[in-house]
């Protein structure tokens, strides 16, 4: 697994553009801590053997 | 009759059905209750008082006709303001849908308008159901009714269905859950709130959070009234392609008051061992008092319950920034700051985590079905603490510090993400007066069972009974 990366501000910038969205940069610098956080958090599921579980969504068919 | 506003759904629809009391009388108890308490409570954001009375006369003529009526005939109830109410705005507790008005009811109010009960109002809530506290910056913020000097919170995000039921401005009312939106407030508030199997419920006209994690559900003082109002909400709809086709049982006749030989299993590490000390022994006497009236209750983990915050945070923000996507090109300064800065996060989710979060989900869900292949009911505190203090940022639970967002959905959202039914009920009291909820998880789709244990607590217990003393 790569280590961390730093959550610069134009990293948000270019994340965000690809998403779609024209935030500005007091926008981005607001949210980048929580970002931050979250990024940390998902890095978890990577750690977690998943390659073979078959996703769920919410829908059981019964 | 000076009491009325305190019957439980239950008795009003036998009252009501025998002619002992008017539906008109009814619903004006209620309304004069709102107009007394609700400017400090800020429960309601809609108010249908004419729409509520007429609705409730012509009940009253139907009663007067001989005509066949419904199990829920003229008890009103509120609807959390994200239930789509035909004729009467549904904001989402926004600015952003402050004049939307549905041409169309809900799947669920319309059922309910068809068993014959009366939408009173519509509910305060967190802004677009996203937060546990129940803040509105648009509406004010529902108000817990258990603390005399209005400082704490009510819990979301269903805060107003949680505020309205505990202060008997409503007897029952409709919330919706998608990290534990009807059990946080239905816990912080003292009343029983049950979040239905995903698909049990439908979501058709109730505007989505995430959409895999929403469920649809009620709220009311007594469990019995829960599985009434289930009663006439569930079932297949040909709106909501996630609804079961299983057919709904009674519920209500499910309600034996009989637990011999229920099959228990108390959660204890990630749920009632790290739950602040009066939360877990309200929880621990629970068991026992379960196990008195003669259930089998065993210790059980879930160890999997360690990666529920990743995979939530993997799947949520992603769903709900779908759904939110063209506001937030246009229309970001109206919503509230903690909303606006949850759904941005959406856009920095990638597609393989989402899948990640949703493999993980997988996980979780064979657990908690492996955990009840042996067991009727899983039992865990519904909150690891009991209502925050406005403003309150940090919590401590038994593992060390936590943000009290972070602490109130901690035991609850394990179940949005496994999708199985869980019913919040009142416990206990702190030594400060504030209410202890615990909840029941069950089998997918054994709504029934869950009610019944629910019930059969309540029947040996009287937390429920317990009134918030409001001036």
């Amino acid at each position: 697994m790569l280590p961390p990366m730093e959550i610069s501000l134009d990293t948000l910038k270019r994340m965000s553009r690809l998403a779609g969205f024209d935030w500005s940069d007091a926008e981005l610098e607001a949210i980048r801590p929580a970002v931050a956080r979250t990024l940390d958090l998902l890095a978890r599921l990577e750690q977690v053997p998943l390659a073979n579980v078959e996703p769920t969504t919410q829908y059981r068919v019964l | 009759m000076p009491d009325l506003v305190w019957r439980s759904v239950t008795e009003l629809a036998r009252m009501i059905a025998t002619k002992e009391v008017s539906p008109v009388e009814v619903v004006r108890a209620f309304l004069e209750r709102v107009t007394a308490l609700d400017g400090k409570l800020r429960a309601f954001i809609t108010v249908c008082g004419d729409a509520a009375l007429d609705a409730a006369r012509a009940a009253e003529a139907d009663l007067a006709a001989g005509r066949a009526v419904g199990p829920l005939h003229g008890v009103p109830y509120g609807a959390k303001d994200l239930y789509n109410t035909r004729g009467v705005r549904t904001t989402g507790g926004s600015k952003i849908l402050a004049d939307f008005v549905p041409a169309d009811d809900a799947t669920v109010v319309s059922r309910l308008r068809a068993a014959g009960a009366i939408v009173l109002g519509k509910l305060n809530m967190h802004e677009f159901a996203y937060g546990p506290e129940g803040l509105n910056a648009h509406y004010g913020d529902a108000m817990n009714p258990w603390d005399g000097g209005a400082h704490r919170v009510a819990g979301g995000s269903s805060s107003g269905s949680g505020v309205a039921v505990a202060a008997a401005l409503a007897p029952a009312a409709l919330g919706s859950d998608t990290g534990g939106s009807i059990r946080i407030p239905a816990s912080l508030c003292g009343i029983s709130g049950l979040k239905p199997t995903y698909g049990r419920v439908s979501r058709a006209g109730v505007l989505p959070l995430a959409w895999s994690m929403d469920h649809a559900g009620p709220m009311a003082r007594m469990v019995a009234d829960c599985a009434l109002m289930l009663g006439a909400m569930a079932g297949y709809d040909p709106a909501d392609p996630t609804t079961s086709v299983l057919p709904v049982p009674d519920y209500t006749a499910a309600l034996t008051g009989e637990v011999k030989g229920l099959r228990v299993g108390l959660l204890r590490a990630h749920f009632t061992d790290v739950a602040a000390p009066e939360v877990r022994d309200a929880v621990l006497a629970a068991a026992k008092a379960l196990e008195r009236a003669g259930a089998v209750v065993d210790e059980v983990n879930l160890a999997e319950v360690a990666r529920v915050a990743a995979a939530s945070f993997a799947i949520v923000p992603a769903e709900a920034l779908a759904y939110h996507a063209e506001w937030l090109r246009t229309r970001r300064a109206d919503y509230q700051p903690d909303v606006r800065e949850r759904l941005m996060l959406g856009a920095f989710v990638t597609g393989l985590q989402y899948v990640r979060g949703q493999q993980a989900r997988q996980l979780l869900r064979q657990e908690v079905d492996g955990a009840l292949e042996r067991r009727d009911v899983l039992l865990a505190p519904a909150t690891p603490i009991p209502a925050p203090r406005l403003g309150e940022k940090e919590a401590t639970l038994g593992d060390g510090p936590s943000d009290v967002r972070s602490a109130l959905l901690r035991f609850t959202r394990p179940f949005n993400l496994s999708g199985h039914p869980a019913c919040s009920v009142a416990c206990g009291f702190t030594t400060g007066g504030l209410p202890i909820g615990m909840q029941l998880v069950g089998r997918p789709f054994d709504e029934a069972t869950v009610l019944r244990a629910a019930d059969a607590y309540q029947r040996a217990t009287d937390w429920h009974t317990r009134h918030p003393v409001l001036a």
